[in-house]
């Protein structure tokens, strides 16, 4: 944390929601949802399993279109998709395809339409597989990649995505201890080089040690501040994240704001 | 050897089912790889109907055939796909049921209708015979689709490996599958002449199939798909022309079908037979 080099440029706000009610085919999943995010920001999303954070993610993207509410793009929406990695139940590891192969698809959308793929975007996934430690696998096929290392190469995709606004759904859900650490250091790579970052994740201990403000989603409404206000037993339990008879912070990392917080159980 | 290349009959089919190869391998490639591979039977099936009413009303046209078989084929993929989203059934359910109501619709029209196009070679087709319409619609068909695919080739392949991320990057996947539907009942359509309704698919899925047993990426995979479809078409033809009462189109497929075992017993990704017995351990 010491010496972070902050962006040359101030925080600027991307993106702001003011009251959405979110959810599919007109049956609201969660309502009164605010947050804002600014570019440099690490935004977490927790919540409840069902709560609607996939859901209040693929509004974001435009997937799902919103029940109520407004979403604001303080530069206008990013002419650019939005770099995204989800959750992978729908993935197909038996496509054949190489990891480098992966990893090139994220830059898709920046060529022409009848633009190839140069040797320039070889170079860029090589530089990107690199970067997350897969360039001994460049050549392997999909279905050889253990689950750490086919989330290494997801996030070299969203390397090649080159956005300025990140959305990461559960991206530590499947993967060991060292792959997190790995990918949780590129994420606060991305967050310096300004980045604006939602982080949807269960981990209550990397959430307060990485993460500058939370939105956290539960029932009848979602609470959104400052990290330190939000992580608060009285708003996890009161919003349906904790059980009341057993509050707890599964504050496995020795963080001095997860001792903090403890003080509160 | 090369005496079969001075009949004009044996000239067109090699033609046909080159030409067919080249439009049938990528879409194959990628009914295969989308999980489609009984979809696109189902898919056969359904055009039937849409032809054999075509051919009451316009006659032997293989334009108005054509659009008949296109029409049927797509109407019962799209009502398949709605009635998966309104109803509980999964859309395979409901696809199995509208594809089998639309055979049995179309046989009983092709019956009631008369003697006039032989029931036979219209489910198995014969590529011995094939008229010069039929040829200009197998190299239309192949034309398309090597023009669409290579328009929609990314998101195409997105969708087929990581749908939630393709939605993310575009909001006109519908086109994308929808225009990849179109193109499966076309080349359908186009293989039904030569191979019947019944094999039509079979060059689509098998030489596909085969060609995953072999390789890891997508280009290497439909080239060796439309060598083994190309191939398979060759051969086969050559049998039913050397042999005597071998039909040309399950000859085609079980060849085809050769190339499948073969390529399941050695490929890399099959049972490695071969590298089993070398090393082992």
């Amino acid at each position: 944390m010491l010496g972070r080099a902050r962006p040359a440029y101030s925080f600027l706000r991307v993106l702001y929601g003011e009251g959405l009610v979110i959810g599919y085919g007109g049956d609201p999943v969660a309502s009164k949802v605010d947050f804002s995010l600014s570019s440099g920001e690490i935004l977490a999303v927790i919540g409840y399993n069902g709560s609607g954070k996939s859901t209040l993610v693929k509004s974001i993207l435009g997937v799902t279109p919103l029940l109520g509410g407004r979403l604001r793009w303080d530069a206008g929406r990013p002419t650019t998709p939005v770099g995204y990695l989800g959750q992978l139940t729908d993935f197909d590891r038996r496509f054949p395809m190489r990891v480098i192969d992966l990893a090139a698809t994220g830059g898709w959308s920046q060529l022409g339409f009848f633009e190839g793929a140069g040797r320039r975007a070889r170079r860029n996934a090589e530089a990107a597989l690199e970067r997350v430690g897969l360039a001994d696998a460049a050549d392997m096929p999909l279905h050889q990649l253990s689950a750490g290392q086919l989330q290494r190469a997801l996030f070299a995709r969203t390397i090649m995505q080159d956005a300025q606004l990140i959305i990461l759904d559960e991206p530590f859900a499947a993967v060991d201890q060292s792959t997190e650490a790995d990918l949780m250091a590129l994420i606060l790579d991305w967050s310096r080089q300004g980045c604006a970052l939602i982080l949807v994740m269960h981990n209550l201990s990397a959430v307060l040690e990485h993460c500058s403000s939370v939105l956290l989603m539960g029932r009848g409404g979602a609470a959104f501040g400052p990290t330190h206000e939000v992580l608060i037993p009285e708003q996890l339990v009161g919003l349906g994240y904790m059980a009341a008879d057993k509050p707890y912070l599964n504050a496995t990392a020795a963080s001095t704001s997860a001792a903090k917080v403890g003080k509160y159980v | 050897m090369f005496e079969f290349l001075e009949f004009a009959f044996m000239r067109k089919a090699i033609a046909a089912v080159i030409i067919l190869s080249l439009g049938m391998a990528p879409v194959g490639c990628f009914l295969v790889l989308r999980r489609l591979s009984l979809a696109g039977e189902a898919m056969s099936h359904a055009a039937i109907p849409g032809i054999a009413l075509a051919y009451a009303v316009a006659g032997l046209s293989v334009l108005s055939m054509t659009l008949g078989g296109l029409i049927a084929g797509l109407s019962v993929a799209l009502a398949s796909t709605l009635l998966s989203r309104l109803t509980l059934l999964r859309e395979d359910a409901s696809m199995a049921t509208l594809y089998l109501l639309a055979l049995a619709g179309g046989i009983f029209l092709l019956s009631v209708r008369g003697t006039a196009v032989n029931l036979e070679s219209f489910l198995f087709g014969n590529v011995l015979s094939l008229s010069d319409g039929t040829l200009v619609l197998i190299g239309s068909s192949t034309t398309l689709t090597l023009l669409v695919i290579a328009l929609i080739l990314r998101p195409l392949v997105l969708q087929s490996v990581d749908p939630a991320f393709a939605q993310s990057q575009s909001q006109r996947g519908w086109l994308t599958r929808s225009l990849f539907m179109v193109l499966v009942v076309l080349n359908l359509i186009a293989g039904f002449r030569a191979l019947g309704t019944l094999m039509a698919v079979g060059l689509m899925i098998v030489p596909a199939t085969a060609a995953r047993y072999w390789v890891n990426a997508l280009t290497p995979m439909i080239l060796l798909a439309f060598a083994f479809s190309a191939g398979s078409g060759l051969l086969g033809l050559l049998l039913s022309f050397w042999l005597d009462n071998v039909p040309s189109g399950p000859a085609i497929i079980l060849v085809a079908g050769l190339v499948f075992f073969v390529s399941l017993a050695i490929g890399q990704n099959g049972l490695n037979l071969i590298r089993r017995f070398r090393a082992p351990d």
